[in-house]
């Protein structure tokens, strides 16, 4: 008996720990550097972004937006590596202690991930229309991490018609002195009998083929 | 330390090229290799000067550019690109490439216009920097990199459209004069020029300076300027790995002169790590300038395919009295779209638009808004503290206003303003009205902070400014600054060619001195 006070002090936080940490599927395949708890909460904030159809019919998560955001978190120096994580923690659990609409008792006070869409939408749409200026800003953070990543699909670009054409490089005198990052001089393919005419200024043409990155097939 | 020479004269060394700590001397080194750095280092190695020039990030070939924008962000950009002002939140961008800003710019070239020298030199006590004494050196700039107004060929839609506005209504407008030869109008000029048309200094500067005999190496990080009583001595620091930052070998380079070309953000930063080299003032670091910079996105009957054109090819001066320069603007689509209001299918809705979009900017002269750039203990990234003052907010709501009229007289159905606590479409003059009339916080614009100036001002006064009008530190005998941390305030245009122009006249008088 003298544990029940323990265990009804501990409950809540035993409540608390499973809302936070528990029950996150696991990832699709490996990260570099993200969790699968923050994978699991890019894949529902991409598709709340960026839900299936419409204009574009591809979904965030068809288009690869939490991998990118994986690939762009590793990239980043170290300082912003953390910004950007606890930019996350914070949207996927502020809906613990700020219930979405819904309330405690209609589902409502649940991480970001495990919100209905009703519900994430309207959780990003508090952060969104705030009166707050920082809260804003997380919204504002928040969507253009996502948004990069949705334009860094090509099939979202090649479905704009924005997607970059292939160029034909001249060769100029600065490309006999660089080798490409990382290598070594003796690298450099071109000598002085290399170098082309400069670029005619003739302008591009929007139906030729498009950089080979981009053409077809489903991305990099 | 193990020391040996780096490289030869006219020489170019790499982070591959690096396996031991080594020494340099030269008659001047030049930290920096951005617009200000490179025209400096050109023009001393031409004048028979041993010069050499260090760069912290690495060249970039055709074949490193990466076209999506975040991946060219976090390897151009310091910080990857993240880098922000504290107190107004705001984004801001330094590069770290060989030529600097001028890579991963648009090329955009005016000359200040004479209203703005007349007020520095009557503000700051200067006496040699009217039209007529920078003339000059804005020519031989301008003809080196033809310098030369945007082409109707490559203006594309989104650019001409902006010409049908400002004419409508009786704006002036013009096309941008910019340092490319040969553009075909890929709109690729933020993530690096695949047509090399745009002549950055990585393929014009920094080679002509190399064949003069210059000595460049990149890859190395400049950490503290030496020096004793009145004569900096040597600059130190080490080489650092592209994009990871790591650092392995030390160096040191000794040289007579020294001039300080890092940008407005690390200039103030080296001398505040050097024990407060050239503060006599107390002003490094002091007056931190932005072009706060908004924007405002139309939508046309009509596709405007927006990824072809000059990536900037117009621009209005009309309104630079009133403190704001107008211009038209491309950027990688998701960089773009980040501005673009909603989520969900709302924003699926705005984004599909893209392809019949134009998004025309303002940049501002914010002289009311100042801050400061502080030196952090362990890292060169700077602490930025920066706050928009109202008043200046006044200026960037007149801008949107201004912006408003030409995208309906030019034709638009939509605009996407942008602006917190106003609707996110407006379809008419009439809608767009609160643009105009009501006030504005300034939480509630959203601004970029390009173009950075004044960190270490120029000042006839030497208790008021760090350098002096040739750009010579009033502490130092031979330590020069040349590059935007020198203007004593905004340029009122893009500050580039200024930047050039004033690094040309350094580099004459340090050859005159020399």
């Amino acid at each position: 008996m003298t544990s029940l006070p323990w265990l009804l002090a501990f409950a809540p936080l035993a409540y608390a720990l499973v809302r936070i940490f528990g029950g996150y599927a696991a990832p699709r395949r490996p990260a570099a550097v993200l969790s699968r708890r923050e994978l699991g909460f890019l894949d529902a904030a991409a598709d709340t972004l960026f839900p299936p159809g419409g204009a574009i019919p591809l979904s965030g998560r068809e288009a690869g937006v939490p991998a990118y955001v994986d690939r762009y978190v590793e990239a980043v120096p170290r300082r912003m590596r953390l910004l950007m994580r606890l930019l996350f923690f914070l949207v996927e659990h502020a809906t613990v202690f700020f219930p979405a609409p819904g309330g405690i008792f209609g589902g409502g006070m649940r991480r970001f991930s495990a919100l209905d869409q009703a519900g994430r939408e309207a959780a990003l749409a508090g952060w969104q229309k705030s009166g707050l200026f920082p809260r804003r800003l997380v919204f504002t953070s928040l969507r253009a991490i996502l948004t990069m990543g949705f334009f860094a699909s090509p099939p979202v670009l090649r479905a704009l018609r924005l997607a970059p054409l292939a160029i034909e490089t001249p060769v100029c005198e600065a490309d006999l002195l660089y080798p490409r990052i990382g290598a070594r001089p003796e690298s450099i393919r071109f000598t002085a009998a290399s170098l082309t005419p400069p670029s005619d200024g003739t302008p591009l043409d929007l139906d030729g083929p498009l950089h080979a990155g981009y053409a077809g097939g489903g991305g990099r | 330390m193990s020391v040996a020479s780096a490289g030869q004269t006219g020489d170019v060394r790499v982070f591959a090229q690096y396996d031991r700590d080594f020494s340099e001397e030269a008659d001047v080194a030049v930290v920096g290799s951005g617009p200000g750095g490179a025209v400096v280092a050109k023009e001393l190695a031409e004048a028979g000067r041993r010069v050499v020039l260090l760069e912290e990030g690495p060249p970039f070939t055709p074949d490193d550019f990466e076209w999506e924008g975040t991946r060219s962000m976090t390897r151009t950009l310091r910080e990857g690109g993240l880098r922000a002002t504290r107190g107004y939140v705001m984004p801001t961008m330094q590069a770290i490439c060989l030529g600097g800003g001028s890579l991963v710019n648009s090329a955009i070239c005016p000359r200040s216009p004479d209203f703005t020298l007349e007020r520095w030199c009557t503000q700051f006590q200067l006496e040699r920097t009217t039209r007529a004494d920078l003339d000059p050196h804005y020519e031989s700039v301008e003809k080196f990199l033809g310098i030369a107004p945007t082409p109707d060929n490559v203006q594309g839609k989104r650019n001409l459209l902006f010409k049908r506005g400002c004419d409508a209504l009786g704006y002036s407008s013009e096309p941008i004069p910019r340092n490319v030869r040969g553009c075909r109008g890929s709109g690729e000029c933020f993530t690096g020029c695949r047509s090399r048309a745009k002549q950055s200094m990585d393929i014009s500067y920094v080679p002509a300076a190399i064949r003069a005999g210059a000595r460049v190496l990149t890859s190395v990080q400049v950490q503290e300027i030496r020096s004793e009583g009145r004569r900096a001595t040597a600059i130190v620091g080490r080489v650092t790995a592209p994009f990871t930052g790591k650092l392995s070998h030390r160096f040191e380079v000794r040289a007579k002169v020294i001039v300080l070309a890092a940008g407005c953000m690390a200039t103030p930063v080296l001398l505040q790590r050097s024990g407060g080299l050239a503060n006599a003032s107390h002003q490094v670091g002091e007056n931190l300038q932005f072009h706060p910079g908004v924007a405002i996105q139309g939508i046309f009957p009509e596709r405007t395919d927006p990824q072809f054109g000059a990536t900037q090819g117009y621009q209005s001066l009309q309104f630079l009295r009133e403190g704001f320069k107008l211009e038209t603007l491309w950027a990688p689509p998701g960089v773009l779209a980040v501005r673009t209001p909603g989520f969900g299918l709302e924003l699926k809705r705005h984004l599909g638009d893209l392809p019949y979009s134009a998004t025309w900017d303002a940049i501002a002269s914010c002289n009311h808004s100042t801050g400061t750039v502080r030196a952090v203990r362990g890292t060169l990234d700077p602490a930025l503290a920066w706050r928009l003052d109202p008043r200046d907010v006044t200026i960037l709501q007149r801008a949107l206003w201004v912006l408003a009229e030409i995208f309906f007289a030019a034709g638009a159905r939509t605009i996407l303003p942008g602006v917190h606590g106003m609707s996110e479409e407006m379809h008419s003059l009439v809608e767009a009205e609160p643009l105009r009339s009501k006030p504005l916080r300034p939480t509630d614009v959203v601004c970029g902070g390009n173009h950075v100036f004044s960190t270490a001002r120029m000042h006839g006064d030497p208790r008021q400014g760090v350098v002096d009008e040739d750009g010579k530190c009033h502490d130092l005998d031979n330590l020069w600054i040349a590059d935007t941390s020198v203007f004593p305030q905004s340029p009122s245009v893009n500050p580039m060619l200024t930047c050039m122009a004033l690094a040309h006249r350094t580099a004459g008088v340090i050859a005159s001195r020399v």
